[in-house]
């Protein structure tokens, strides 16, 4: 024991963790105290201000509105990612006639969007949900048109249209979890299941999605973080307008800093990572007693 | 027994037209974007996913020129492959070390590292540790700012994989007389080849896509990467969509090709435990 420690000099973890703490680490704990300061842009002194900040936020209605609506949307994604990614990694995994290649081509295909830049999505999809574009035209060609909307004009649903986007964009990425889980799963069990007669819902609700556990653990955490901490969506498609009606915490640290109320931007940056420790610290806690279990 | 083997045949086949019509809710948009690039700047503003009666290559050269592609196209490579090379070089050498020894400090390195899988960065202060450094707006500080967001993920997948590898190699190495630092080199780190890959396709497709970073610590838009440069060209040329979806294609392309000649990596990838955001 003491051998190996001699001869794996932790020295040569060193570069890679002064890199992580001074550039990562440091902010956040730096940031702490920065989100009970009145730090503001050309201010020479930053003042201690205690929990003012978050006082500020609570009582802010623009602000609330971007905690409620960053809620809103992890809410919708993580549900209809895993839903749908699950449902399509089972029909995905079903072999359809001989030829396996049929299979290789949805899967691409569903995986495609998550390797394209939000930025990218978002520009195709601000003409998409447009008032007159695709989507509303489709949806009243086929006689839908009481559906069609504007999907990110009006203020009561922009939030769930962007987090249809989202969806729309990762879905195919949790399919290919979920899907590398499924394959993971001993054909065995399947076929004592097949022998005793179980139908095909029983084997899918009896053995796949308990064995799967551990795998939808992970991607309801990567959804979760996800969801929490996505920008990109709501900068591309509407910038967290019209007005504030889409605003999440991230696009408010950033309207924050660009208006230099640094302390309260830090405020809200620090309001999120309470927000993932909180929700995703037990997650995890209990994927890594399954794991010792399994 | 003839019946059954029907209904299933008849299952199946619903079940792939399904798949069919899921596939082009995925395609359409992507076909919107391709097709329109094409167009004129008439024909374009229909909006849907038909073929273009004529096809304007010229669409591509105008935007290259308008949108200085060619400066974003440096720019993005520069930032993606130093951060990539530097991320590799010391989450592998440090990896190594954690997944070897036994002692207390390299099983607290691992979590410590872990930590920058899910928490989000605090970017106000990191900009003003910059600014104090004298880094802030430079390509440095988003290639550090890169490596240092991206050694948490790229730990967690060397470790893994290191593990499986038997410690006997290490050990005939050393005996050798070989420093632990050439033998990594020399011996360990080619023998990491599947999981280089997968970091690199995963990481450098991250730092492509990314506009959060840019967007903070780089107000020079000369410095500009690809996805931050076409927002703003879309933000400029609003009325002429073809050479708005070119861009966007242009932007796409690199991805899209790493992504069908590496995909097989990726997914490896996802199943170590992938816990990228």
């Amino acid at each position: 024991m003491k051998k190996a420690d001699k001869l794996y000099s932790i020295a040569w973890a060193m570069p890679a963790l002064a890199l992580y703490a001074i550039l990562f680490i440091f902010p956040l704990i730096a940031g702490l105290y920065s989100s009970m300061t009145d730090w503001t842009m050309g201010k020479a002194e930053a003042r201690f201000i205690g929990l003012g900040n978050f006082a500020f936020i609570l009582n802010d209605p623009e602000l609330l509105g971007s905690i409620r609506n960053t809620f809103l949307y992890t809410i919708i994604v993580v549900v209809f990612k895993n839903l749908l990614g699950f449902f399509l990694a089972v029909a995905v995994n079903i072999d359809i006639g001989r030829r396996v290649k049929v299979n290789d081509f949805f899967r691409t295909v569903f995986y495609l969007p998550a390797v394209l830049s939000t930025i990218v999505i978002g520009v195709v999809f601000t003409r998409i949900l447009h008032p007159d574009g695709l989507l509303n035209n489709v949806l009243s060609s086929v006689g839908l048109s009481s559906l069609a909307s504007d999907w990110l004009v009006n203020t009561k649903i922009v939030m769930i249209s962007i987090a249809g986007v989202s969806v729309w964009q990762w879905v195919g990425y949790h399919m290919a979890i979920y899907l590398a889980g499924m394959q993971g799963i001993s054909h065995d069990y399947y076929e004592a299941a097949m022998i005793d007669g179980a139908s095909s819902s029983k084997r899918l609700a009896k053995i796949t999605v308990p064995l799967l556990m551990p795998t939808i653990t992970i991607n309801v955490i990567l959804s979760l973080i996800g969801g929490l901490k996505g920008f990109s969506e709501v900068y591309a498609l509407t910038g967290g307008g019209p007005g504030h009606a889409s605003q999440v915490l991230t696009t408010e640290v950033l309207a924050k800093f660009g208006e230099g109320r640094w302390g309260l931007g830090t405020a809200l940056n620090t309001l999120l990572l309470a927000l993932v420790a909180v929700i995703c610290v037990p997650l995890l806690t209990q994927m890594r007693k399954q794991e010792v279990e399994g | 027994m003839k019946r059954s083997a029907r209904r299933r045949l008849l299952w199946k086949t619903g079940l792939f037209f399904l798949l069919c019509a899921l596939s082009l809710v995925v395609l359409v948009p992507l076909a919107v974007m391709v097709f329109g690039s094409f167009k004129d700047s008439f024909e374009v503003t229909s909006f849907d996913a038909s073929l273009p009666k004529a096809w304007h290559w010229r669409n591509y050269a105008a935007v290259i020129k308008e949108a200085k592609l060619p400066q974003a196209f440096v720019n993005s490579i520069v930032i993606s492959g130093f951060s990539l090379a530097l991320t590799v070089l010391v989450s592998s050498i440090a990896s190594f070390v954690i997944a070897r020894s036994r002692s207390r400090i390299a099983n607290f390195l691992y979590y410590f590292f872990f930590i920058g899988t899910l928490a989000p960065m605090q970017v106000i202060p990191t900009i003003r540790l910059f600014q104090v450094g004298h880094l802030y707006g430079s390509y440095l500080s988003v290639i550090l700012i890169y490596a240092a967001l991206n050694i948490s993920f790229s730990c967690f997948l060397y470790v893994g994989f290191i593990r499986t590898i038997p410690r006997a190699l290490d050990e005939a190495a050393t005996i050798e007389g070989a420093s632990i630092g050439t033998m990594f080199f020399k011996i360990l780190f080619p023998l990491l080849k599947p999981v280089n890959v997968t970091i690199t396709i995963l990481i450098f497709m991250g730092i492509w896509n990314d506009i959060n970073m840019p967007i903070y610590f780089l107000p020079d838009p000369e410095k500009w990467t690809m996805p931050v440069s076409v927002y703003r060209f879309y933000g400029m040329y609003y009325s002429d969509w073809n050479l708005v979806f070119a861009d966007l294609a242009l932007t796409a392309l690199p991805v899209v090709i790493v992504y069908l000649l590496g995909q097989r990596y990726i997914v490896s990838g996802l199943t170590a435990g992938a816990l990228k955001d």
